[in-house]
């Protein structure tokens, strides 16, 4: 769907022409809270960040919350783990650095904040298996550039709950413009995935890759899915209109609006580098 | 021939044996009508400057004139034909020649204004009703030069865009599906072609357009908004004539003519774009290996069986294709057919048989090894309708009769390429049928006040094979999971809706030249489409009311004055309106609709209303015509889950709307056209802030939608045709020359809120490392100082 909303879009910019243009802006909405929490299975990528939103024009100023009570409750037993924020990292890391996810509990993200309480739910799912990441070299073809390609073999096999973001981060940098979210369910089934699912982005000859498959809750997936779609809206009328990714965070008491989300999710990474000889 | 006619020609004719008789040397010729051929008795020939000396042509319309130095211009003139002047070239003067007159240019424009008499807009019952005549829309200057019956509606008042370059209608608060489009009777379901921005209709074609937007007569419902009735003309009976054009992207060519002798009549038409052929004269391999076009062919046979009984065949075939490299494509089709048997049964009573089918189709080929895929669709729509109207007497007239559609929507399939591991998929498909029943009486209750009344009883069932989700507490939301469901044999009622919708319209007439006009019109929509852009796709997704999805309903109320003067020379009005809309539907956010049959898991439903006033000033005869309008009106929507509930407008709520639109003749051979508009700019919703979401910045919009407004739009279009001076040939030619947008104006299609690397609005992250990113805004624009070059010919 994407690709035909590129095509038409495309298609209306052989008689268009663009510029940069300086709009002014309603920006009243300075200062809400912005949650964005990861709960896996490995204790690296268990973190909190929390910031507040800017002005449009300001935004790489980003305004990290320091000061916040940060908890994960274990729901089946009550639990809690607690949260401490480190300078280095601007995030809140387990006081425990040894807590982690654990396949079939759910967990409570509880953030309190300058008055306000927020919440969110999610449940630790199975990861599923990769058997294999191999790449190769590719002649460029339709909407793919000339290239090395990697294809990540493994298997799926549930019947539901089938929600996967690859992030891919290439010589230490990772891949996050609008293009580079790999996101997939199984609306087209997953045999795909067994048979060797191709990423979507050329690498170089002694690239360094590592790749993180993630099994999403929906409604952390959902939100991605949404994020995406409002990095592509261009504003035009085939776009829809512009909305906010819905976060699965609700806000409990307190200020009435929270942005981002909170994944709980396995993590499997791999990393390769790529080299001619073996393609 | 009278006797005088024929005194004039026996005097013309001795002068001619006079003249023949003062040397051998001679020319001959024959002159004729170029529509029928007929001779033309009594035309005046001469040399230019030489009237004295000439000749009329006799009964046949020939004529034999003595000879002068060559090469001379001989003249050609009759009452009620233009003149034509031919240079005469020695070798011409050799054998007989012919020339074919045409009818003054002014005829034509009245015999269409004649069909709607001068003191119509006064006198009649018809309130938010505009036609437009062919012709008129044909002196409209227009978007590369192509005349486009849809954009040429978007400039009357009412009628809305959603934006530039689209052919979208909103008319009077409604969404671009709750219109109407109907050709000869048949529904066209997506009538643009190109992704919006050309209509599907090309104008050689076609007779007239009606659109109603206020009342609406009960022989006619379906949609919620409006009527967009297209009529495609008849051909002549006498001879065949052609038409045609070669423009700056398209070239059409019309033939019409007799069929089977004087009782029947032919006229196809066939348009085809050539932006591909430019694409291919691209060095860049990226735009020359692709394909970009549309084409069009309708056709009209018409049959008169006797005295009492008319027959005619409709149908229009028009496609579009996108190709990328040979391995992608995106083509869709409309196929409609319409069979009209009209008789009168006697001075009093006649009847009205109609049969039309309509199917729209998509198709996406994506060839690639691994992720390679078809995907198609279709829908379609058959229908009946019949009707009788009875003359009671001089004051009231009937019109009852039953109109049946049958609807199927096709399953979407998607068959991935052989050893493509992607999973097939095909969706349910959906049938339906909704049988009408109307009624409707005009009556005279005095000269001064008349009434129409009518009611229309549409009864839709959703029909089987099928099958019903059931959701917990009955509310489909996307987390809800299906408690259970039940399937629906072949032709098995799924759900049933019924609704009565009355429509009511008063005109009283306060003197021959003033009238007050006022009307109720209810219109149930049972078909509409899932989407939440405000640019209709050839992939969007109709939907058939359901269990989940009721019908929308629409009221309307509208009041209006209208005013003739200078002998009906101008025309005034000044209407109101209230609509209320209920059942209308917008998507959540991130809504998946195309692949799914739980599509109601993603719509959510809510209620409508506009209003506004309308006014018009138009001039519909002299050298000079046109009309100014100016529109204030509002559209407002309230759903829950958009918007916090609360009532937003839509992006095409655009409070003021002027129009110009001017024509003007300056001799036989020169005109020009010029077209005004100014509008408020579209209701869109910009950032309030943003934030740093996965490590990047990320637009933060306010949870209100539609807040903010595109800068007004205004632009100035203008064209100069050039006819070439009549010569009695029979292919008689003209230049049209126009310039879209002509000061240049840079009217926004979109504002993009994006970041911005290394200070380059285009660069991509394969263009090299990024050093800085910024937040920015980029505008696009579509058609600055757009000239185009038409040429036009009949024969």
């Amino acid at each position: 769907m994407r690709a035909i909303w590129l095509i038409v879009f495309g298609s209306i910019v052989l008689f268009s022409c663009q510029e940069e243009v300086f709009l002014p802006l309603n920006e009243n909405e300075s200062g809400t809270p912005v949650i964005e929490a990861m709960w896996t299975d490995q204790g690296i990528y268990n973190e909190v960040k929390i910031s507040l939103s800017n002005n449009y024009y300001d935004s790489l100023d980003y305004r990290v919350v320091n000061d916040a009570e940060v908890f994960i409750k274990v729901e089946r037993t009550g639990r809690i783990i607690p949260f401490r924020y480190l300078d280095g990292s601007k995030s809140y890391r387990p006081t425990n650095p040894s807590e982690r996810a654990r396949v079939g509990e759910r967990y409570q993200l509880n953030v309190n904040m300058r008055g306000s309480t927020y919440q969110s739910s999610g449940i630790m799912l199975e990861a599923p298996t990769v058997d294999s990441v191999t790449w190769k070299f590719e002649e460029k073809r339709l909407f793919r550039d000339e290239g090395y390609y990697i294809k990540v073999y493994g298997k799926i096999p549930f019947t539901e709950n089938n929600n996967y973001r690859i992030r891919v981060i290439e010589n230490d940098t990772l891949k996050n413009q609008r293009d580079d979210y790999l996101l997939f369910d199984d609306t087209f089934g997953l045999r795909f995935f067994e048979e060797g699912l191709e990423l979507g982005y050329t690498f170089q000859e002694k690239d360094q890759v590592r790749l993180e498959l993630y099994r999403l809750n929906k409604d952390a997936y959902d939100y991605l899915n949404q994020l995406v779609n409002l990095l592509f809206n261009d504003g035009g009328l085939f776009s829809p209109p512009p909305q906010n990714p819905e976060s699965n965070i609700k806000v409990v008491s307190g200020k009435s609006k929270v942005l981002g989300y909170f994944v709980v999710s396995p993590v499997l990474s791999r990393s390769v580098i790529i080299q001619a000889k073996y393609d | 021939m009278s006797f005088p006619q024929t005194l004039l020609v026996s005097i013309f004719l001795f002068v001619g044996i006079q003249a023949f008789s003062q040397s051998d040397q001679k020319i001959s010729g024959t002159v004729v009508d170029v529509i029928n051929s007929e001779p033309l008795i009594g035309a005046n020939v001469y040399w230019e400057g030489q009237v004295g000396s000439g000749t009329i042509t006799d009964l046949e319309g020939n004529f034999r004139l003595q000879m002068t130095t060559l090469p001379a211009k001989l003249v050609i003139s009759f009452l009620g034909y233009e003149k034509s002047i031919r240079v005469i070239q020695p070798k011409e003067a050799e054998k007989p020649m012919k020339f074919f007159l045409k009818p003054e240019e002014l005829s034509l424009q009245e015999i269409i204004i004649q069909e709607r008499r001068p003191d119509e807009q006064v006198k009649n019952l018809e309130i938010g009703k505009s036609s437009v005549a062919i012709e008129t829309i044909k002196n409209i200057p227009a978007l590369f030069g192509e005349v486009d019956l849809l954009r040429s509606l978007q400039l009357l008042p009412g009628v809305q865009t959603a934006g530039e370059g689209t052919t979208g209608l909103f008319v009077r608060g409604g969404s671009a599906d709750q219109n109407l489009v109907q050709l000869d009777g048949a529904p066209v379901y997506n009538a643009s072609h190109f992704f919006g921005v050309f209509s599907v209709f090309n104008p050689d074609a076609l007779k007239k357009v009606d659109l109603y937007k206020g009342n609406m007569p009960s022989q006619f419902g379906g949609r919620a908004s409006s009527l967009i009735d297209v009529s495609l003309r008849e051909g002549g009976k006498d001879q065949i004539h052609g038409e045609g054009g070669i423009g700056t992207i398209s070239s059409r060519l019309t033939l019409d003519g007799p069929l089977f002798g004087k009782n029947s009549s032919f006229i196809v038409s066939a348009r085809r774009t050539y932006a591909d052929l430019f694409l291919k004269l691209s060095s860049d391999p990226n735009l020359n290996n692709n394909k970009l076009n549309f084409h069009d062919l309708s056709g009209k046979f018409s049959f008169i069986l006797g005295q009492k009984d008319k027959l005619s065949l409709s149908t229009y075939q028009g496609s579009d294709f996108l190709g990328l490299d040979n391995q992608f494509g995106l083509g869709w089709t409309n196929w409609v057919s319409a069979l009209n048997w009209n008789r009168v049964s006697s001075e009093t009573s006649f009847f009205d048989l109609q049969a039309y089918h309509s199917r729209y189709q998509y198709r996406v080929d994506f060839e690639d090894r691994d992720n390679g895929f078809e995907w198609t669709n279709s829908l379609s729509e058959s229908g009946i309708k019949a009707s009788w109207t009875r003359v009671l007497k001089e004051s009231t007239n009937l019109n009852w009769g039953v109109h049946s559609q049958v609807y199927h929507f096709a399953p979407t399939e998607l068959i991935p390429a052989p050893d493509s591991p992607i999973r097939r998929i095909n969706t349910r498909a959906v049938q339906g049928v909704l049988s009408n029943l109307f009624l409707g009486v005009t009556h005279d209750f005095s000269p001064k006040l008349s009434t129409e009344a009518g009611l229309r009883w549409g009864l839709f069932n959703q029909l089987g094979e099928g099958l019903q989700y059931l959701y917990p507490n009955g509310l489909p939301t996307p987390d809800a999971e299906p408690i259970d469901s039940v399937a629906f044999s072949n032709l098995k009622s799924m759900k049933f809706y019924q609704g009565l919708e009355p429509r009511l319209a008063f005109r009283y007439l306060v003197n021959p030249e003033f009238s007050v006009k006022l009307a109720f019109n209810r219109n149930f929509q049972y078909v509409q489409i899932a989407s939440n852009s405000s640019a209709g796709l050839p992939i969007d997704r109709w939907i058939l009311a359901g269990n989940y999805t009721p019908p929308i309903r629409s009221d309307q109320i509208s009041l209006g004055l209208f005013h003739n003067f200078q002998s009906n020379k101008w025309e005034v009005s000044l209407e109101g309106y209230y609509k209320d809309l209920d059942n209308v539907i917008d998507l959540r956010n991130g809504a998946q609709v195309l692949f799914t049959d739980r599509v109601e898991t993603e719509i959510l439903s809510g209620r409508g209303w506009a209003y506004g006033l309308e006014f018009m000033l138009r001039k519909n005869v002299g050298k000079t015509t046109g009309w100014l309008a100016y529109t204030w009106s509002r559209a407002w929507r309230q759903i829950d889950g958009i918007s916090q509930n609360q009532p937003y407008n839509p992006r095409f709520d655009r409070p003021h709307d002027v129009t110009l639109v001017l024509n003007h003749e300056f001799s036989p051979t020169w005109t020009a056209g010029l077209t005004m508009v100014y509008t408020t700019g579209q209701a869109v919703s910009f950032p309030v802030g943003s934030y740093v979401m996965d490590n990047q910045t990320v637009p933060l919009y306010s949870d209100f939608r539609n807040e903010n407004r595109f800068p007004a739009y205004h632009r100035m279009d203008a064209s100069v045709t050039w006819k070439n001076p009549d010569k009695g040939r029979k292919w008689r030619g003209s230049w049209n020359f126009g310039v879209y947008n002509l000061y240049g104006r840079k009217n926004p299609f979109s504002y993009e809120f994006r970041t911005i690397f290394n200070n380059d609005i285009n660069f991509s992250s394969s263009d090299g490392a990024i050093v800085s990113a910024r937040p920015g805004v980029v505008m696009t624009y579509l058609f600055t100082f757009l000239p185009s070059l038409t040429y036009n010919f009949q024969f």
